[in-house]
């Protein structure tokens, strides 16, 4: 357990300590010169409100989601992966009725028009 | 247990309260959303703790890398939320939710102090023993999912399904995408040669 | 606690972060060189230490240090109204998990301590020290599991910058990254299977006892190669930056060392996934003739010291690590930016059904067989 997760442990805390360093780094030797025009945002010229509300295309959301339903197939998949020689013929036989069923979701989620990006 | 497995229970068992309880009453659902992120990689770490290596590592890739992102794009379609103004006494649902807190809080220090007869009879394996290590790996957990589980497993791939289908019914509607038809090649020809 | 493995951790490590950094700036320097000679200029030039009124510039290896050095007194911008914390937190939560990445791949053979001076016996007793920070259970799942969390970083970067080019930037990024996240996934299975391991070291050793995954996984190989490009976000996928159209995209309201800590991670990510590369499918740090005791090379026989060995396995790696990087950046500079949809549809039409079937044949060959 120890020798596993220590040498993890310190790579995560050395990790998080050199970009802790590069970034107060940053902070404190940066100079700070702030001007009205500087803090607007990066836009021609214009103010442009609140950013942060702006229309959305929906395909993002069914991306996301059609994401969601197959990278929970994918770690099924390493799993089965790992263990493929010994789960034999019956496994391979799972996955594929497994991979079908999921197949067949995909080919719906084109034929409604999911990853559909004009209008 | 060691003193370091001990400790690491510990520190990652802080953080997980920590960041449910800012997940749980921040104003800001990005933010939420960011700590949420903190309490799952602390909960991959009590997983660890528990010998469930495979766990805290699909832990990450699905809750870390899947749901948190999939939260994240939905805020981003809501925008910003103005800020709620501070109601002037708590309201019936509020006290409601404290009260349940209270109450499943203290059934499960009472579980977890060893008074419950339900955990009474629960077998320890010590890690020394070699089943016991491997108990949380890969191997197990696809002997067990893969041999003993292949219905359920099945059944997995209708749910996903299922889920896909809502997304794009709230999404799509009853509209069925029909791929413009491809010109022939002829037209294509002509239109050159304009 | 347990001294010698506390120690060979830290030098380890040391000398990962040695390497990344490095890397960092000597690809920087060979991506501006690479790109200026593609395109038929010069390139950095300028930049140099003046010595004895010369201007030492080192065909512009000083340029990336200089723009290190440069970043670090840049003003440091945050934009008024962004959301502080979050803008504060997002460079670093790119970066951290693509170092801690690093911890699960073997940069070579592993190192018997007793036996490091001389020609390694049948079989060898004493410690051992694999050349790789943490040997883990589900192994290359954890690059998985850090890689994902990577989305995160560039989502709220776009979030919180108040600005619309970032929050589009943002969002075309978090899009793009997890649309590849499956099919790098997926691509991958038909390795596991092949190897019949999640280990990194295992499948290393699969390797060197049979054939380099290259040739019975080339469709694998090029899958991931294409994903891999898309998940970091490079040319000919560079859309979530495009300069062009939303002016830098989640990166546009950084300045200074944090947009530079961006661009390391990109880097990281880079030496990341040729490191993947190489040990999933170039055999890691095989090289054919030379075994563990010696060069055994058609009938030409000499033994060398087991250090000696391991020393060759460590240079064989990194050399085998910049010829994938070469690669990486011959495609960076020579193919030019797709569009968004297709983009989408090349993950989601073409590459997630090719490792579907890529899977399926695997499995029925490896069965009949």
């Amino acid at each position: 357990m120890v020798a596993t997760y220590l040498p993890l442990l310190i790579m995560i805390l050395v990790a998080v300590a050199l970009a802790l360093t590069l970034f107060l780094l940053a902070v404190v030797l940066g100079n700070k010169n702030m001007t009205p025009e500087k803090a607007m945002p990066y836009e021609s010229g214009q103010s442009t409100g609140d950013a942060r509300h702006i229309r959305l295309s929906l395909t993002f959301f069914l991306t996301a989601i059609v994401f969601t339903v197959f990278d929970i197939e994918a770690v099924f998949l390493f799993a089965w992966a790992a263990m493929f020689r010994e789960l034999g013929w019956f496994g391979l036989m799972e996955m594929v009725a497994f991979m079908l069923i999921l197949g067949v979701t995909l080919v719906y989620a084109f034929r409604k028009g999911a990853f559909e990006w004009e209008k | 247990m060691s003193i370091a497995a001990i400790s690491f229970f510990f520190v990652c068992g802080a953080v997980a309260i920590a960041s449910a309880l800012i997940t749980v009453t921040q104003n800001n659902p990005i933010r939420a959303a960011f700590s949420l992120l903190a309490h799952i990689i602390a909960l991959a770490g009590l997983f660890i703790g528990l010998q469930g290596h495979f766990l805290a590592v699909i832990q990450l890739i699905i809750y870390a890398g899947v749901v948190v992102v999939l939260f994240i794009f939905t805020i981003m379609y809501i925008g910003p939320v103005p800020k709620p103004e501070s109601a002037g006494r708590p309201s019936f649902a509020k006290l409601f939710s404290i009260a349940g807190m209270v109450v499943v809080t203290g059934a499960v220090t009472y579980a977890a102090l060893g008074y419950s007869p339900a955990l009474k009879g629960l077998n320890t394996c010590p890690e020394a023993v070699a089943e016991c290590g491997q108990f949380g790996g890969v191997e197990a957990f696809s002997a067990a999912l893969f041999r003993g589980g292949v219905v359920p497993f099945e059944l997995i791939s209708i749910l996903l399904t299922v889920a896909v289908v809502g997304a794009i019914m709230v999404a799509r509607g009853r509209l069925i995408y029909r791929e413009k038809p491809r010109r022939k090649k002829q037209e294509l020809s002509i239109e050159n040669n304009r | 606690m347990d001294m010698i493995l506390l120690v060979s951790t830290l030098i380890k490590i040391a000398f990962i972060l040695v390497l990344i950094l490095t890397f960092n700036v000597v690809l920087l320097w060979v991506e501006r060189r690479l790109a200026a000679m593609i395109q038929d200029r010069i390139g950095p030039v300028r930049a140099g230490i003046p010595i004895f009124g010369y201007n030492l510039a080192l065909k512009g290896l000083v340029q990336p240090v200089a723009d290190a050095i440069k970043s670090l007194w840049k003003e440091d911008f945050v934009p008024p109204n962004a959301d502080k914390f979050l803008h504060a937190m997002a460079p670093l939560v790119a970066v951290i998990p693509v170092i801690v990445a690093f911890a699960v791949i073997p940069f070579g053979s592993s190192l018997y301590l007793n036996h490091a001076f001389e020609v390694l016996p049948p079989e060898p007793t004493g410690r051992v020290i694999p050349l790789q920070v943490a040997t883990m259970n589900f192994g290359i799942l954890f690059v998985f599991a850090m890689g994902g969390t990577g989305v995160v970083g560039s989502a709220i970067a776009g979030y919180s910058s108040n600005n619309k080019f970032s929050l589009v930037g943002g969002l075309r990024a978090a899009g793009q990254m997890v649309s590849y996240e499956v099919a790098l996934g997926l691509s991958l299975v038909g390795c596991f299977m092949l190897y019949n391991t999640l280990l990194i070291e295992d499948m290393v050793r699969w390797q060197i006892e049979n054939v380099w995954g290259i040739f019975l996984q080339p469709i694998a190989f090029i899958l991931f190669l294409t994903g891999s490009t898309a998940e970091m976000k490079r040319v000919p996928f560079d859309v979530p930056e495009a300069e062009a159209e939303i002016v830098g995209g989640f990166v546009l309201e950084y300045s200074g060392m944090k947009f530079a800590i961006f661009k390391m991670g990109e880097y990281f990510e880079l030496v990341l996934a040729s490191a993947v590369i190489v040990v999933l499918f170039l055999g890691g740090h095989h090289l054919p003739g030379l075994t563990d005791r010696g060069i055994d090379f058609l009938g030409f026989a000499q033994p060398l010291w087991h250090g000696a060995v391991v020393a060759i396995h460590l240079g064989v790696f990194l050399v085998k690590l910049v010829l994938v990087l070469w690669l990486q950046f011959m495609i960076r500079w020579t193919i030019p930016r797709f569009r968004y949809d297709q983009i989408m549809k090349l993950s989601w039409r073409y590459m997630l059904p090719l490792a579907l079937l890529n899977i399926f044949v695997t499995g029925v060959v490896i069965m009949a067989l």
